[in-house]
């Protein structure tokens, strides 16, 4: 089966500014979880937001192939609908914009894309009652506006949550550990490790070791200086937490 | 002080009207002292600062003569989309004249007057006299010597009213005409009532609407204005409202309609503990222009206001509001607060705001603030990450930016449903972002 990610020599800026990715190189297979870590400021972000279409970015050189397909020439709503899913580090409070509305929305956009019929409210009300089980979400956060008046850990969970809901072939998870304390940390990385799948690909950006204790990865990788510039096995992190990443970085 | 080529078509369409067998002396004398006050002020100026911002040249390039001849008959269909869902008291007047082939007033509770204007001044001269006198601005008095009918809605005291009152003004035809309507609504004592005024259309004319509201002690009004004339047309309306004690007035303005359009809302709060609520939104496109300009002044301790509006622009629109608080000396207690809050989605789309207090008395509580701005760049970042196309996506944050103050006013049932879909159709049409 083909790759789920290909990326070869990307590198890419903040558009008008300074350049952030100088050449990742990333191949993800189906079913595989990757970390990739690294100390602040390296790119870690950027990469994932440059992998969703986020603006403000620009991609200079190099290329990403997604199921073998150019995913730089998408949109991000096109990335999205083909199987995409950036779970943000800061979910963005949308006021006015009811939760299941929202994600009725986004559900049906990707069925549409991928010629399935459309749920109504009652398959889909079924659906979301599968996944909140999943998550420990209760029903009332949902009836809310999109992440308005959430906790950090309700946010994240809700990212989760979309994710659950939308099952996507790739899931860029961006710092999803941040802010989260010991419980919502496991509730969060249950809920990550029920979505492992064989078809689907998880790339996890992080910059503690922490979550790697509960979201067990197939490979680790360090991003340093908008490079990557080590890779393992799951062992890895558990070395990297002792020795540190400045030996990396000044290899880098 | 008009010219006399300004006013001739004016001046021409008055003599014709007064001229009117049907027309008692006692209004012979109220559109006289109309015309003489309009032709003594002649059309406000940018020089007036409370015009400073409209721009009125639309009206006074060229006359719109008032057309008195025979109105050609409108279709239900028509009028379909703007009426109320579910049960109403409708009074349709169509280029200025009552239609009775469109209205329908059911059987009325005991101590209720509902009637077109002209067929109260027959039935009823000493009620129709109720619809005259107000002080007003230059378009009012316009108003007072030109109208051909309007409406009347007079509740006894106590008296409650629950099916809602809609008044629906269509103004049809390519005339480049005007129109006059005229309505009073008086509430006394502890009375109650729902009232819907429409003002829509499909021509290219002028609705200069006058509406004067009094309501007695303890009374209740709920009144929703939709604006929404055809895309050529001028629409000027005056409100003014007195309100006696713990008098409560809900008022929501939803302005869609007209290339220009200005609506002057002037509330005397003027028993203790009266209350006095706007919600507003105008959704604006094009080249068209809106002005709401509000005064609540508080006369009385212990008074209310409460005024939220919304505005969305799009293409090269222009909105402007006015929103004065005026607290006068003795209106201890005055709690007033005002919010004006404005979405620019595109470069060339402009927004005059201008949310005023003016504080002769100690012990109130005011506040007021107002702001420009445009879509949240994040959150439509957001959207599209779950695969919602950028033009559902901004269409969803502008439909959460505008329901938000048909949330905030809280009316009921059928009322509620006719703003949403009326904004549901907005969005969908001439507020299409795709």
């Amino acid at each position: 089966m083909d790759n789920i990610l290909e990326v070869r020599g990307l590198h890419a800026r903040i558009t008008g500014g300074r350049e952030v990715l100088k050449g990742i190189d990333l191949t993800v297979a189906p079913g595989e979880v990757h970390a990739i870590m690294g100390p602040n400021g390296a790119g870690k972000s950027t990469l994932s937001s440059v992998l969703a279409g986020k603006p403000g970015y620009e991609v200079t050189d190099g290329s990403v192939l997604y199921k073998g397909v150019d995913l730089l020439a998408m949109p991000p709503d096109e990335r999205a609908r083909e199987g995409v899913f950036l779970a943000f580090q800061y979910p963005v409070e949308i006021p006015g914009v009811n939760n299941m509305y929202f994600l009725r929305a986004a559900l049906n956009a990707g069925r549409r894309q991928r010629g399935q019929p459309e749920l109504d409210a009652q398959q889909f009300l079924k659906a979301v009652k599968e996944k909140l089980k999943l998550l420990d979400i209760g029903d009332d956060l949902l009836r809310r506006a999109v992440n308005v008046g959430f906790s950090g850990g309700e946010k994240k969970r809700n990212e989760i949550f979309q994710m659950a809901m939308l099952e996507p072939n790739l899931a860029l998870l961006d710092e999803t550990d941040s802010g989260l304390d010991i419980d919502a940390l496991r509730t969060v990385s249950d809920g990550v490790n029920r979505l492992r799948d064989p078809g689907r690909a998880i790339v996890m950006v992080t910059h503690y070791q922490r979550l790697l204790d509960y979201v067990v990865p197939d490979h680790v990788h360090v991003l340093a200086d908008g490079r990557i510039v080590a890779s393992g096995d799951k062992h890895f992190a558990a070395e990297l937490e002792r020795t540190g990443y400045a030996h990396l970085c000044d290899a880098a | 002080m008009l010219t006399t080529d300004d006013s001739a078509p004016f001046q021409e369409a008055y003599r014709q009207l007064l001229a009117g067998a049907d027309q008692p002396d006692w209004l012979r004398s109220q559109r006289q002292a109309g015309m003489e006050r309009f032709t003594a002020l002649g059309f406000p100026t940018r020089r007036q600062e409370a015009w400073r911002f409209t721009d009125l040249d639309l009206l006074t390039a060229e006359p719109w003569r008032p057309n008195l001849d025979d109105t050609p008959s409108l279709t239900a269909d028509l009028l379909e989309p703007w009426r109320l869902p579910g049960e109403a008291n409708r009074l349709v007047l169509v280029n200025g004249r009552f239609d009775p082939y469109l209205s329908a007033i059911g059987a009325l509770p005991d101590g209720v007057w509902l009637a077109p204007l002209a067929e109260t001044v027959l039935r009823r001269p000493d009620v129709a006299a109720m619809a005259f006198g107000a002080d007003g601005n230059a378009f009012a008095f316009l108003n007072a010597a030109l109208f051909t009918d309007g409406a009347m809605l007079v509740l006894a005291p106590g008296t409650v009213l629950e099916t809602p009152v809609e008044i629906i003004h269509y103004s049809m035809g390519d005339t480049h005409a005007s129109a006059h309507p005229r309505l009073r609504v008086v509430l006394g004592a502890g009375a109650r009532a729902t009232l819907v005024e429409t003002a829509v259309g499909d021509s290219n004319g002028w609705t200069n609407a006058v509406i004067d509201v009094t309501l007695g002690a303890d009374a209740e009004l709920t009144h929703v204005h939709i604006q929404g004339e055809g895309a050529d047309a001028a629409h000027t309306s005056l409100l003014t409202a007195e309100l006696g004690s713990q008098a409560r007035y809900r008022t929501f303005a939803f302005i869609t309609g007209a290339c220009l359009s200005r609506r002057d809302m002037q509330i005397a709060l003027s028993g203790p503990g009266a209350a006095f609520s706007l919600h507003g939104a105008y959704l604006l496109t094009g080249g068209q222009e809106a002005t709401l300009a509000v005064r609540a002044d508080h006369k009385a301790p212990d008074c209310r206001t409460e005024q939220v509006v919304k505005g969305v622009l799009q293409g090269a629109a222009h909105g402007v509001f006015l929103g004065k608080v005026a607290v006068r000396p003795g209106a201890d207690g005055t709690d007033a607060r005002q919010l004006n809050r404005n979405l620019l989605l595109s470069p060339s789309a402009r927004v005059d705001t201008k949310p005023e207090l003016e504080i002769f008395a100690d012990e109130v509580k005011c506040s007021h603030g107002a702001t420009v701005g445009s879509l949240d760049e994040a959150a439509l970042f957001y959207l599209q990450a779950r695969g919602i196309d950028p033009v559902t996506a901004r269409s969803m944050l502008v439909a959460a930016f505008a329901a938000d103050v048909i949330d905030a006013a809280g009316l009921d049932g059928d009322v509620d449903a006719l703003l949403r879909r009326h904004l549901a159709h907005w969005l969908g049409g001439e507020g299409g972002l795709g």
